[in-house]
């Protein structure tokens, strides 16, 4: 097999990172990936020769990977998670906008768990993992409009086209499972800021997000494209590395191309995603019991408990960093009904992925976060509806070395406003990296002459919610 | 208010009472000029108001402050209505609108004032004083103009380097002086020569005409045409080339896609409702025809602001410069906003962004909320130009429905416009059952409305009145849908000769422009509040100057404005604006100027990023001064005069460039030029580039033997007509399918559907720019995607089994010749056609090997099928072999 012949050029300098690597392999791409040896990346590959190899965090991560639940829209805090009886009590009286009334949630708030935390009947399943959950009740964003929070949320700016969250995790820890992407994104929404919200803007492209299935689109069926390939396995092998051996011979020539290491690169995880990602995505592995636990085949529950599955057996399979979006928490109108058939449609399935991650032992080093791009007016919009609110809104996370049961700031009565222990999303940033172990004023990348950071110039962790 | 569901836009039927679907409504409330005051008002301003202001409140808010806080000034009358970065501070007679209300009460603790080390909140009856003042209108005799606060120094902002008009420095020696072949040349070698480098060696031919012909026409050069420019051994052997090129229709698809990305080009309204333009294409073609007739880049400007305001001298000449304004009609669009207010000062908003960064290369649109924090554009600036874009109807179709609030009628063009339209007809049967249709359902919607409406008024709310309500949304736009058929076509069943663009409005003194189609009737009087919501009944129906809105906010209108540009560039020959116009040509005047220093630098810039990967300011949409400083100013300036002195013609700048020795070089790695320069920024070769996405399909389509030349008329939008993009084709969505996007085609891929946030995968994967935003240019991506495109994507294994027929034809052996047959040759013969050179010893033994071990039978599945015939495999193995040349890095990167 040994067919690399790197006789016809051979450079003086070594002006870059991976070639030696690249030269070691003189099998070439075929060879490792058919002998299995990567499916589990070596420990021991550093950052220098891969930039998706596993690096060290900064100090003790508390968390491997993430779920973040993207609730997209803007759902309320008061009918769910930030219970306000005074808003109740004052319902129909004159809110802070003028011409508007208060209005009290129509879902009754009860005390879940040994821990007592208030919330909303409208969550009855996530309720009962009441003692597991960390709510952030005093979350702030800087604009009350929908693609300018959801970008700041996922970017960390809504002016400039800057790397997402799961781009700098796996920029920063790098990844555990070769085969698969580093950062998977489900159902993303294609507009407010669209592949801006996973992309990886100046960070290297490898960082950005695989996406599967797109918002407004049930997840069963959707695929990576051209996954599949046309061919035997022996013939794709076979033109494979016919690829790869072209492409080293370009690089050899050139001497110096990062480019074209990236395209080398390409084709490997392309290949890899190619044997395994069919199989992480098959949910027919799973028993009966435990797609009944997501919600799986009723009707209400079945495409975001499949989403929640998904997300377990690509974190379960060492992907970094999971992204979940569901769509339409925009509740201007018809809250009531509304608001009532999305909760619905997600907590039983977020009760069953809280449940199984536990059973499997992950919970204590898997962070999941759910949450929306701002929070909603105590007043109602048109009798039965919201309006946008960037002064309030709740946050929840859970394992990954939170607080459970734990309750953190607060809105003022009504809830129209974070008065105490105010988080920003720089803040929110910072702690969900210091979780991974990542020093968010460490974790820079240059470009463009400085150093850049996800939570810019601000940010600061939120230590009173770790363990 | 961005997302109104289906439900919900029902509900707010339901919720809105005697005055249905009348949201968004904003009113409007001026700002109160000088006005006489009574001597006792004044005396209590002077008794109460003016010592607390002068004791509290000067010392961070007054003209002498030393450090203006907030941006707010309350020395005078003007700065204190007109209020700092948070609004007015005083709305006369409006005690919940004046921040300064707000902030004595102590109810924000963000916002209260004054502070704890001015003495802490104000005495209970000082407050009702200022209630009281502010109840009696605030009466205030302090005249004189309020210190508008800036962020930044203004003369230091002015001074910035694009703001100053070009200048030509002396051509330099250089110690080389053998090397230049060009003006352009010195000025590159001297800054090169400045650190101690010299240029590398120059490309051989082979790579010299394969860069030439992707630069100019975006193909791969031919085998003869490789032959005709190595044999030709004369000095004018490249111009040779080049001009042919630059005559070649082709040229025109190649460079007006690069101005496409700049104009955002794109087919659909995106954002949250994604309605299609079925009748954008003519603005692509338009940009195409005027790159091919290097029409003067001024000129095209020109036409593209102001074109219907322009003279013409016969109809098709009219019938361009209409088309051209659709430069500002194809923006992206909110098309479900409920406030025609806000979805009017978003279009102009998209406007001037896409003409600031697009034409002058600066953000103006940050100054929509603010002044600008880094550039000498005050926030009157961006309302001076919102008056004009206000004044101006944009007309863009799409087809009304629930989720469409903002139809509009397109621009018709005469017959004589000689311009070709869709083959498409409605036969006079299809139209008569269409116009009977909508008349029915109009009367059925008509109906259902008025029903809804009498049962809220009468405080009925029961089930059955809602599921009436529900009908007649989905009435609406099956209604809105066919009307948008039945005005695709003339009365003889052909299509009308429509495009997208802008007009005038009408003056102030004339009846306003509806701006809408009078769908079903529901303009026509009587039904104005269903109009007003559904049909977007202009928020600006006249020609008017824009209110100042405090922090962007549709619902803070301020003073006026009038009309203008920006004052930064302000001269005495800065054009007037004709009263009862918009300014558009005014505008288009001042913006192609030589005054103006910015256009002719862009677009040089421009030119120079698409021919050598880097512009000489590398962030080629933004000269201002959050943008990247020149690498080498004296050249870009060079080339910027000489531009607009060589009568704008883009041609001859690109054929200049593409002459110069700088373009010739060959890309080579050096190591002393890379540790000095490794971004080479200055050109010591020439860099190494991905092929755009167009260039990679186009390369397969044209190797593999398949690429069509001739253009299509239209696009698959065009022939899918009116529409939502991406949802499901039924009576309330119109949808347009991934699948018509996607459907495969041999025609170059500037004409492929360009719809928002569904792209074709053959350019989203390669980095196609998001069509929403100005982009001079693009990024380049390396992702796993792109490997299994290129490997398993239908498309791209067809190309390679044209490819690998071609191959096999062009040595022919007979059926059962098998592999070995002409295998050296063919496999010669393939590199040749996909990468214009032989292959290198290293790649042919790889593709040799290739083939040695490439079994029979293999490519059908099932490994060592037994008897599969020797042709077959044949095949089989050259499919492979040739998708492995499209999928190998030499094919996506020039050298």
């Amino acid at each position: 097999m040994n067919h690399d012949s790197r006789s016809h050029f051979q450079p003086q300098t070594e002006p870059f990172s991976r070639r030696a690597l690249l030269k070691t392999l003189s099998c070439g791409f075929g060879y490792l990936a058919f002998a299995g040896i990567a499916t589990r990346a070596s420990a021991s590959a550093t950052a220098a020769d891969n930039p998706l190899a596993p690096k060290a965090p900064h100090f003790r991560p508390r968390a491997k990977r993430v779920i973040f639940l993207t609730m997209r829209g803007g759902p309320s805090h008061v009918d769910t998670f930030d219970y306000k009886p005074q808003l109740i009590a004052d319902t129909g009286k004159a809110g802070k906008r003028p011409g508007t009334q208060l209005l009290g949630s129509k879902w009754k708030f009860s005390q879940n768990g040994s821990s007592g935390l208030w919330i909303s009947e409208i969550f009855p399943n996530v309720a009962r993992h009441a003692d597991e959950l960390c709510l952030v009740r005093s979350m702030q964003t800087d604009l009350p409009s929908h693609p300018q929070a959801f970008m700041k949320m996922h970017t960390g700016n809504f002016q400039f086209v800057r790397p997402s969250m799961g781009a700098w995790s796996i920029y920063g820890l790098g990844t555990v499972n070769e085969n698969l992407p580093g950062f998977i994104t489900l159902t993303p929404p294609s507009g407010f800021g669209g592949a801006q919200n996973y992309g990886s803007a100046f960070l290297p492209a490898i960082y950005q997000a695989q996406r599967i299935g797109q918002e407004g689109r049930p997840i069963a069926g959707a695929e990576v494209r051209n996954l599949a390939s046309p061919l035997s396995n022996q013939a794709e092998r076979t033109e494979l590395e016919l690829v790869q051996t072209l492409n080293r011979e370009k690089l050899a020539r050139d001497r110096f191309n990062p480019e074209v290491e990236g395209v080398i690169q390409s084709y490997e995880l392309a290949f890899k995603m190619q044997s395994q990602m069919p199989q992480v995505m098959d949910l027919s592995k799973e028993t009966p019991a435990t797609q009944k636990l997501y919600g799986i085949g009723e009707a209400a529950t079945d495409d975001f408990g499949r989403k929640c599955l998904l997300a377990r057996r690509f974190v379960e399979a060492g992907v970094r960093f999971v992204e979940i979006s569901h769509g339409n928490w925009d509740q201007h109108a018809n809250l009531t009904a509304a608001l009532g058939k999305n909760a619905q449609s997600v907590d039983l399935p977020i009760s069953g992925l809280l449940t199984d991650l536990k059973a499997r032992g992950m919970l204590k080093d898997t962070l999941v976060v759910w949450a929306g791009e701002f929070g909603r007016t105590p007043h109602a919009q048109g009798g039965d509806g919201r309006d946008h609110n960037n002064k309030a809104f709740t946050v929840w996370m859970a394992g990954g070395g939170v607080k459970g049961g734990f309750s953190y700031g607060q809105t003022d009565e009504y809830g129209y406003e974070a008065i105490e222990n105010k988080v920003q999303i720089h803040d929110l940033h910072a702690t969900m990296l210091a979780l991974l172990g990542l020093d968010h004023e460490k974790l820079t990348y240059r470009y463009a002459g400085r150093d850049f950071r996800l939570t810019d110039v601000a940010g600061s962790v939120v230590k009173e919610i770790m363990v | 208010m961005k997302t109104l569901t289906f439900l919900s836009i029902l509900a707010l039927i339901a919720a809105s009472g005697g005055s249905p679907l009348a949201i968004g409504e904003v009113k409007e409330s001026g700002v109160a000029g000088a006005q006489p005051f009574a001597q006792d008002q004044i005396d209590f301003f002077e008794k109460k108001i003016r010592p607390v202001l002068s004791e509290k409140c000067y010392k961070c808010h007054a003209e002498n402050s030393e450090k203006i806080k907030g941006g707010l000034t309350l020395d005078t009358r003007e700065g204190m209505r007109r209020g700092g970065e948070s609004g007015p501070a005083v709305v006369p007679g409006s005690l919940k609108d004046s921040l300064l209300i707000d902030a004595i009460h102590y109810t924000n603790k963000d916002f209260s004032m004054p502070p704890q080390k001015s003495g802490g909140k104000l005495p209970d009856a000082v407050i009702q004083d200022f209630e009281k003042w502010v109840q009696m209108g605030a009466p205030d005799p302090r005249n004189g103009a309020a210190k508008v606060v800036k962020k930044y120094d203004t003369e230091k902002a002015r001074s910035w380097w694009s703001f100053q008009l070009p200048v030509k420095a002396p051509i330099p020696t250089v110690q080389d002086a053998a090397w230049p072949k060009t003006d352009s040349d010195h000025y590159l070698l001297a800054a090169l020569e400045a650190k101690g480098l010299k240029p590398v060696a120059d490309a051989d031919k082979l790579t010299l005409i394969r860069r030439v012909y992707f630069d100019l026409i975006g193909l791969p050069p031919s085998l003869p045409e490789i032959e005709a420019f190595v044999k030709d051994t004369t000095p004018a052997a490249l111009a040779k080339v080049v001009d042919r090129l630059l005559a070649s229709p082709r040229f025109g698809e190649r460079w007006g896609r690069h101005w496409l990305d700049v104009a955002r080009y794109a087919e659909s309204s995106g954002k949250e409702a994604n309605f299609s333009y079925p009748h954008a294409w003519r603005y692509r073609d338009y940009v195409i025809a005027a790159f091919n007739k290097d029409k003067p880049y001024d000129q095209f400007l020109r036409e593209q602001l102001a074109g219907d305001l322009l003279p013409a001298g016969s109809e098709p000449e009219m019938a361009e410069h209409k088309i051209a304004t659709g430069y500002l009609a194809i923006g992206a669009k909110s098309q479900n906003e409920g406030n025609a207010r806000q979805f009017a000062l978003d279009v102009a908003d998209e406007q001037i962004d896409a003409i600031s960064e697009g034409m002058l290369g600066i953000t103006i649109a940050c100054a929509r909320c603010h002044d600008h924090k880094f550039d000498p554009i005050p926030q009157r600036d961006y309302y001076s130009l919102a008056g004009i874009f206000l004044s101006t109807e944009t007309r863009y179709g799409t087809a009304m429905g629930q989720q469409n609030r903002h139809s509009t009628p397109l621009i018709e063009l005469p017959a004589s416009s000689g311009l070709p339209t869709i083959p498409e007809i409605l036969y006079p049967q299809q139209r008569a059952t269409l116009e009977m249709e909508v008349a029915q359902m109009t009367r059925e919607r008509d109906t259902l409305l008025a029903e809804r409406i009498a049962a809220r008024r009468s405080g009925n709310t029961d089930n059955a009145g809602v599921l009436k309500g529900v009908k007649a949304l989905v009435l609406i736009t099956q209604v809105g849908l066919k009307e948008s058929t039945l005005n695709f076509f003339d009365a003889s069943g052909r299509p009308k000769i429509l495009a997208m663009g802008v007009q005038d409005r009408p003056a102030a003194s004339q009846n306003p422009s509806e701006g809408a189609y009078d769908f079903g009737g529901m303009k026509q009087a009587g039904k104005g509040a269903l109009a007003r919501a559904y049909g977007g009944l202009p928020a600006f129906p006249n020609i008017t100057d824009s209110p100042l809105y405090a922090r962007g906010e549709v619902d803070k209108p301020g003073e006026k404005v009038p009309r203008g540009f920006l004052t930064m560039f302000a001269s005495s020959e800065t054009p007037a604006i004709r009263p009862g116009t918009s300014g558009r040509l005014e505008l288009a005047e001042w913006l192609t100027s030589p005054a103006n220093p910015l256009p002719a630098r862009v677009m040089t810039n421009r030119i120079w990023h698409w021919l050598f990967g880097k512009g000489i300011v590398e962030s080629v949409d933004n000269l201002g001064s959050t943008g990247h400083k020149p690498s080498n100013q004296a050249l870009l300036d060079y080339l910027a005069l000489r531009f607009q002195q060589e009568g704008y013609s883009v041609k001859r700048m690109v054929r200049e460039l593409v002459l110069s020795h700088a373009y010739q070089l060959s890309s080579v790695f050096d190591e002393k030029c890379f540790a000095a320069d490794p971004e080479n920024a200055l050109v010591w070769r020439m860099s190494k580039r991905r092929l755009d996405a167009e260039c990679i399909r186009d390369a397969m389509l044209a190797v593999s033997g398949d690429l069509q030349t001739q253009p299509p008329v239209g696009s698959a939008i065009a022939m899918a007509r009116d529409g939502m993009i991406n949802s499901p084709r039924g009576p309330r969505g119109g949808g347009i399918s991934e699948e018509t996007i996607s459907a495969e085609t041999a025609v170059r891929s500037v004409y492929l559907p360009v719809a928002r946030d569904l792209l074709p995968d053959s350019l989203a994967l390669f980095d196609l720019p998001e069509p929403s935003l100005v982009s001079g240019e693009r990024e380049t991506t390396n992702v796993p995607s792109q490997a299994l495109y290129l490997l398993n994507s239908p498309f791209v294994g067809n190309r390679a089994a044209r490819l690998g027929e071609r191959v096999m034809v062009g040595y022919p052996a007979g059926p059962n010749a098998g592999l070995a047959a002409f295998l050296r040759e063919r496999i010669e013969y393939a590199y040749w056609l996909a990468f214009s050179r032989p292959p290198d010893n290293v790649e042919r033994t790889a593709a040799m090997n290739f083939f040695n071990r490439f079994p029979a039978g293999w490519a059908q599945g099932s490994s060592g099928l037994a008897g599969v015939r020797d042709a077959e495999a044949a095949k089989a193995a050259w499919t492979n072999f040739c998708r492995a040349l499209f999928a190998s890095a030499e094919f996506r990167y020039l050298n």
